[in-house]
């Protein structure tokens, strides 16, 4: 028979689970489980959220029977437990606070929903519920045979990303080659890199893979969803069966807006991504004690992650941070290098002749932009490029270094690693799904320069 | 005594996720899948279709003390636990069947919404199967959130049937 910790897609809360428990005066309860989570060969862990019928059954009574099910196969297994302990606190309750955060979080009720208690049961005996299912058909129920993967194919995957990684000479290509390489080589088809902004605390979207252009700039704070969560942790967070626990979430939800609760709920945060993701993983880029952002992947296949997969991504994960660390101190010493001479020439830059304006709204308030009414950029990638089209527009500049950048104290650019390469490339990004005919090109490290194929129009308000 | 009202009648009775809880004399707990219910007596009672082939503990628990909780739970998480406590038990017939077989399709059909594949939905031992009654005693909501478990309503007084 398996071993009990090779249940792992069980556990993983696909289907979910149920309990069976009776008070001491002998009337039985039946509840679903938002997680059954493995501990030792021996034990498990039941999430506590609320205290309900179950918690004061096994209190009175300390025998509960779960059933888990395989989402792949169906198979059913049985649980008997004995309720041990409530742990409020220590690694066991914190790994499971997370996952119940995580979802928390997505369905916009951090603080209404939060783990009370990680129960610890002892396994009396398990064993597979025999009959559960019929034999499978032979012709209906034929499978195709698995793909061929294992270590030495994903091994392989590594090497190949690994050397892409080192091969990249900038930042943009280090982000775009490792994600197309993660893709390309181990399958990871829809990813996406988030910096952390120092002056904001929000991560920020600049790279992605198999979602088009739409996702870069997209935010998240620091605690908020899967992605927020391995930030504040420092820890990686995969959450399977999304799909699942969103809809528990959500159940939840709906009932303290119906108890009248609804003040205490913040709007519902979508989810950055597959409408349908069924699992998503994310993992903090760490370079030394800074955490520099967050790497996230994503699948609508539930099961398409194992303990393999985060091990091989957290080395990719160690790359990319050492990588981006690499990248800063290479602007740095470039920056030193390449001081600004401005336009002595007397030539005026050349002016479009497409006949295109675009008009260009800066709000002083929250130092945003907006491009013929529509939200371009803000924060310090907003300053910059109201900035830069100032430049332009009053005195011909065509071409800026970063060096200048660095020296203007009212960009709010923090003193030491200011992320400002990562920043130049969201607004060009930014500025190309938006508005192509106003272009940053780089020109050599450390400089670019601003191209225009519109007139523009620059209108500062105090807010909006 | 509660009674399942006629509206809520009709959530039970739709291709929901039915699972019934009983105890064995040593309190240690049971649970297995139903295929499906029907509410009869105007409400007061349910008879709820549990394949032989995994029944067995719960039949000999319920036969042993009668004691049996059902609960339905639709994949929105919308559930209800009905506790009450056997009235009989008999082989299920060709009318049942069918409205097992209907209670199949539908289960299929709604797995089959949330990715599983209707051919293993449909690979469920379901037949053949015991009808077991129950007498209805107290209805909870079990919607996951607070004030789960909530009675519905106060039980009805008198008026015995």
């Amino acid at each position: 028979m398996k071993r009990l910790e090779e249940l792992q897609t069980c556990f993983q809360g696909i289907i979910p689970s149920l309990i069976a428990t009776s008070s001491a005066d002998g009337e039985p309860n039946i509840t679903y489980l938002s997680q059954v989570y493995y501990v030792d060969p021996k034990h498990v862990a039941l999430s506590c959220q609320f205290f309900n019928k179950t918690r004061r059954n096994v209190s009175e009574n300390p025998y509960a029977t779960v059933i888990l099910q395989d989402p792949l196969t169906f198979e059913t297994w049985r649980l008997q437990l004995r309720f041990v302990r409530a742990e409020t606190e220590g690694a066991l309750f914190d790994t499971m606070s997370m996952r119940i955060q995580v979802i928390a979080s997505h369905t916009g009720m951090a603080g209404v929903f939060k783990l009370i208690s990680a129960d610890v049961y002892e396994v009396l005996a398990y064993a597979p519920v025999e009959g559960f299912l019929m034999p499978p058909d032979p012709v209906l129920d034929a499978q195709a045979p698995p793909p061929i993967a294992g270590p030495m194919t994903e091994l392989r995957g590594l090497q190949l990303v690994s050397e892409r990684i080192a091969r990249a000479a900038d930042l943009d290509g280090l982000l775009a080659e490792t994600l197309a390489a993660l893709d390309e080589c181990l399958g990871f088809s829809h990813s996406m890199v988030l910096l952390l902004d120092e002056c904001t605390g929000r991560l920020v979207t600049i790279a992605s893979r198999g979602y088009g252009a739409e996702g870069i700039g997209a935010e998240v704070a620091v605690g908020q969803g899967v992605i927020g969560m391995a930030a504040e942790k420092r820890r990686m967070v995969r959450i399977a069966g999304m799909g699942g626990e969103l809809r528990y979430g959500r159940a939840i939800r709906g009932r303290v807006a119906e108890l009248g609760g609804q003040d205490k709920l913040a709007p519902e945060i979508p989810l950055p991504g597959l409408a349908d993701s069924q699992v998503q993983l994310a993992l903090p880029l760490l370079s030394c004690t800074r955490m520099v952002g967050v790497l996230a992947v994503e699948s609508r296949d539930p099961l398409c992650f194992d303990e393999w997969d985060e091990a091989f991504l957290q080395i990719v994960g160690h790359q990319i941070a050492l990588g981006i660390d690499r990248m800063q101190a290479i602007e740095g010493e470039s920056d030193s290098s390449t001081a600004f001479r401005p336009r002595k020439d007397g030539k005026r830059a050349k002016r479009p002749s497409s006949g295109v304006k675009r008009s260009f709204v800066y709000y002083k308030n929250d130092d945003c932009v907006f491009v013929d009414g529509e939200y371009l950029i803000r924060n310090v990638p907003g300053k910059i490029l109201w900035k830069i089209l100032r430049q332009r527009r009053d005195e011909d500049q065509i071409e800026f270094t970063n060096r200048e950048l660095r020296l203007d104290p009212t960009l709010g650019l923090p003193p030491i690693k200011d992320n400002l390469e990562s920043r130049l490339i969201l607004l060009r990004k930014r500025l190309a799904e938006k508005c192509p005919d106003v272009r940053i090109v780089p020109v050599k490290r450390g400089r670019f320069a601003l191209e225009l194929d519109a007139e523009i129009e620059l209108v500062e308000k105090e807010q909006a | 005594m509660a009674s399942i009202s006629r509206e809520l009648a009709e959530f039970l009775e739709s291709g929901i996720s039915v699972l019934v809880g009983s105890r064995d004399a040593r309190l240690l707990p049971e649970v297995a899948r139903a295929f499906g219910a029907r509410v009869e007596a105007g409400g007061r009672e349910l008879t709820v279709f549990v394949p032989v082939a995994t029944a067995e503990r719960t039949l000999a628990n319920a036969r042993e003390n009668g004691r049996l909780a059902v609960c339905f739970s639709a994949i929105d998480h919308r559930s209800y636990q009905v506790k009450g406590r056997m009235k009989g038990v008999r082989a299920a017939d060709e009318d049942d069947r069918r409205s097992i077989e209907r209670y199949r399709a539908a289960l299929a059909h709604i797995y089959g919404t949330v990715g599983m594949p209707p051919r293993l939905t449909y690979r469920i031992n379901h037949w053949p199967a015991h009808a077991v009654r129950l007498e209805v005693e107290t209805i909870f909501l079990q919607t996951p959130g607070p004030g789960a478990g909530g009675a519905l309503g106060q039980p009805r007084r008198g008026k015995k049937t």
